[in-house]
């Protein structure tokens, strides 16, 4: 049997099952291939739609992930993305459009025959009647493999989660955590070339939640598999993803970084999703021309913000600024400059010891909600009820959407 | 005092209902016959004192299974009955099977109406459905006449007095027995563990022997022996549909009872039936605590 450590896991001529389980970790740093035009995706949808009866799941989406990313499907209950994770497995079938894996067109494969495609499935799904090793080892009997090369396998994939002392356990004599390391293994152990994990932390509580995290993170990044992940929790999409793509009612709305997300949302459908925001609608007033643009608020009380452009703005046309909670410098005293600064009164404070969240009354009669580090105590008066402040705040740092 | 109200009430039928008529029918079974009323001797009566107790006690002996173990007649019964009650559970199981899977695949609102399909011949008495089938198996019944109709039989089948009519007969009036158990242990099986196995490459043909099969041994067990520990002291099927050919315990334990009007040897033959029985049912009762053990 070849050994052969390579990046993309399949040597030339060693068949899939001689692929070795922990390949060379990719350097994350500057891990961008979908930027680079000469790449191409291990995962293409094209044009996929998929209807029930009259609902539609998934409606045209056209979609390309890359080997080794570690991406997410984010979205809540109901927009799609369990649907679109369940046609890569196989497990639904695209109404209209094409899947494509690895340069092969999967559309009308049944599950057993993508045996480069494992999932990590949400309730876990271990079978109750074999033990934590008959459960890992599942997937190399049907290929036939001989005992001995199973066993090995299945302690390699056990030794990654960390379960080897529990292999002769049933699955109901486990916790839920080590049951989610043992689904996790048996989806390994057959080193897919893709691992699709359907919300899969999702039944374990929040510190166990953080710490599996990592796990999956260093699992990914230790096999080399690519990850995709479906999940409704945000911040669990910005902790291990590489990229992730918002779903909304079937559609894609927006598919970055989670820097880009964060930091650039497209709509505001993306930036409520993704953290807390304030959003006020206004109107383009102007184009300077210097990358930023001006906007009036559509109450119509004449003040003026700045921020930084995006593309296709025309002046007159209808935006609405997004300014994140932690962007804005709240303080006692009037600032100096008098752009991008607003007035008013503090209605709650917040305190939840790191930071503190301050609900402020504006003079133009919004709610807005300013975040705070409490790095510095006692350097400044505290902030509290009906103190007048004024919160300002960057013009590269308030985002204009169009949407 | 509730509670012990509560624990004690099934030992008490136990002891009315169960133990002891056993018991009278045990102390029978040691007696001798005689032309009386009641048709055997001694027969107890506390009146007469302690001592004729303990002189009538002392006429008690095992004479009667003695008799029974030495009659081939006896263990040739016994052993057909077990065989055909085996047989006939196996039959049982082939058809109930396909029938409790498709019940529990079946979407979900039909799976009532199915369920009740499945219990409506309780509607109507065992007898009178046993008796009907004479109408479908005799030579002139139903079945012989649309098989003549056909043109596929030219003599009409023998079928009616013979064993295979009491094989129908048992499967027929078995089949829920066996049907609702397995239905039970198959639709509570998870689907995501069927859609697992064919993630990791098994084909669903595969997958229902290595993931649905063995999941559906608990209902298997539950209604192979709901079926086989009635069908072996069954006394009405083969009475009815098996005639003079088939020899079954529960038959000779009526004509011993009512033909013969030796209640001695009957008794014997009904405690040995227990015996026979005693080990499928500690069987199955240990089979369902270690399924309850095991958890789901």
């Amino acid at each position: 049997m070849t050994v052969s450590p390579t990046i993309n896991g399949t040597a030339a001529g060693s068949s899939p099952s001689e692929r070795r389980l922990l390949r060379t970790a990719a350097p994350q740093s500057g891990f961008a291939p979908w930027k680079d035009p000469s790449k191409q995706p291990i995962i293409r949808f094209e044009n996929v739609t998929k209807r029930f009866g009259d609902f539609v799941a998934v409606d045209n989406i056209t979609l390309d992930i890359y080997d080794r990313e570690f991406f997410a499907l984010l979205g809540p209950s109901g927009c799609g993305k369990t649907t679109l994770l369940r046609m890569l497995a196989g497990f639904e079938k695209p109404t209209e459009g094409r899947v494509i894996v690895e340069g092969k067109d999967i559309t009308d494969l049944a599950p057993y025959e993508r045996s480069n495609i494992n999932m990590m499935f949400q309730s876990y799904a271990l079978f109750p009647h074999m033990t934590v090793e008959r459960n890992v080892g599942f997937g190399l009997r049907q290929e036939g493999m001989p005992d001995d090369q199973i066993k090995k396998r299945v302690d390699e994939a056990m030794a990654l989660v960390e379960l080897g002392k529990f292999a002769h356990r049933k699955p109901h004599q486990l916790s839920g955590g080590q049951q989610q390391r043992v689904a996790l293994a048996r989806a390994i152990a057959k080193k897919p070339r893709l691992m699709l994990l359907d919300e899969p932390l999702g039944a374990l509580d929040k510190k166990l939640r953080n710490q599996a995290q990592f796990e999956l993170m260093r699992i990914q990044e230790q096999t080399g598999t690519t990850f995709v992940i479906v999940t409704h929790d945000q911040e669990e999409a910005m902790t291990v993803a590489s990229r992730i793509a918002v779903m909304n009612q079937g559609r894609l709305e927006q598919v970055s970084t989670p820097g880009e997300i964060y930091e650039s949302p497209q709509s505001r459908y993306v930036a409520q999703f993704i953290g807390d925001v304030n959003i006020m609608e206004g109107k383009v007033v102007s184009l300077p021309g210097d990358g930023t643009v001006e906007i009036t608020p559509a109450s119509g009380d004449g003040r003026i913000f700045k921020a930084g452009a995006c593309e296709g703005l025309s002046v007159g046309q209808q935006v609405w600024l997004s300014v994140r909670p932690e962007k804005f410098r709240i303080s006692l005293d009037q600032p100096q400059s008098n752009v991008n600064v607003v007035k008013g009164r503090v209605d709650d404070v917040g305190y939840l010891g790191s930071i503190s969240h301050y609900h402020v009354h504006t003079e133009a009669g919004n709610r807005v909600t300013a975040l705070r580090a409490n790095s510095s105590h006692s350097v400044e008066r505290t902030i509290s009820w009906d103190d007048t402040v004024w919160l300002e705040w960057p013009a590269e740092s308030a985002v204009v959407l169009k949407a | 005092m509730r509670k012990w109200m509560v624990i004690a009430a099934p030992y008490v039928w136990l002891l009315l209902f169960f133990l002891i008529p056993f018991f009278i029918v045990f102390k029978i079974s040691l007696s001798e016959s005689e032309i009386s009323i009641p048709p055997y001797a001694p027969v107890f009566d506390l009146s007469e004192g302690w001592e004729a107790f303990k002189t009538k006690f002392a006429l008690l002996d095992f004479e009667k299974y003695a008799f029974i173990f030495s009659d081939d007649l006896y263990m040739a019964a016994y052993w057909s009955s077990l065989k055909i009650a085996a047989v006939a559970t196996f039959i049982t199981l082939l058809i109930a099977y396909p029938l409790a899977y498709g019940m529990a695949r079946a979407p979900r609102e039909w799976q009532p109406t199915l369920m009740m399909f499945v219990i409506l011949p309780f509607w109507t008495s065992f007898l009178i459905r046993v008796y009907a089938w004479i109408g479908i198996l005799k030579n002139e019944g139903l079945l012989n006449a649309f098989l003549l109709h056909i043109g596929a039989i030219s003599d009409p089948l023998q079928i009616m007095n013979t064993t295979t009519a009491v094989y129908i007969g048992i499967v027929y009036s078995y089949l829920p027995f066996m049907v609702l158990p397995l239905y039970a242990s198959l639709e509570k099986i998870d689907q995501r563990l069927l859609e697992a196995a064919e993630d990791l490459g098994s084909p669903p043909w595969k997958a229902f022997w290595q993931v649905t099969f063995p999941l559906s041994i608990p209902g298997i067990v539950a209604g192979c022996f709901l079926v086989f520990i009635p069908a072996t002291g069954e006394f009405v099927i083969p009475d009815l549909l098996g005639g003079s050919e088939t020899l079954m315990i529960g038959k000779t334990l009526w004509s011993e009872f009512f033909n013969n009007r030796d209640w001695p040897v009957a008794s014997a033959v009904a405690v040995l039936l227990l015996l026979v029985l005693i080990v499928p049912i500690v069987a199955f009762q240990w089979a369902q605590q270690r399924a309850r053990e095991a958890g789901r």
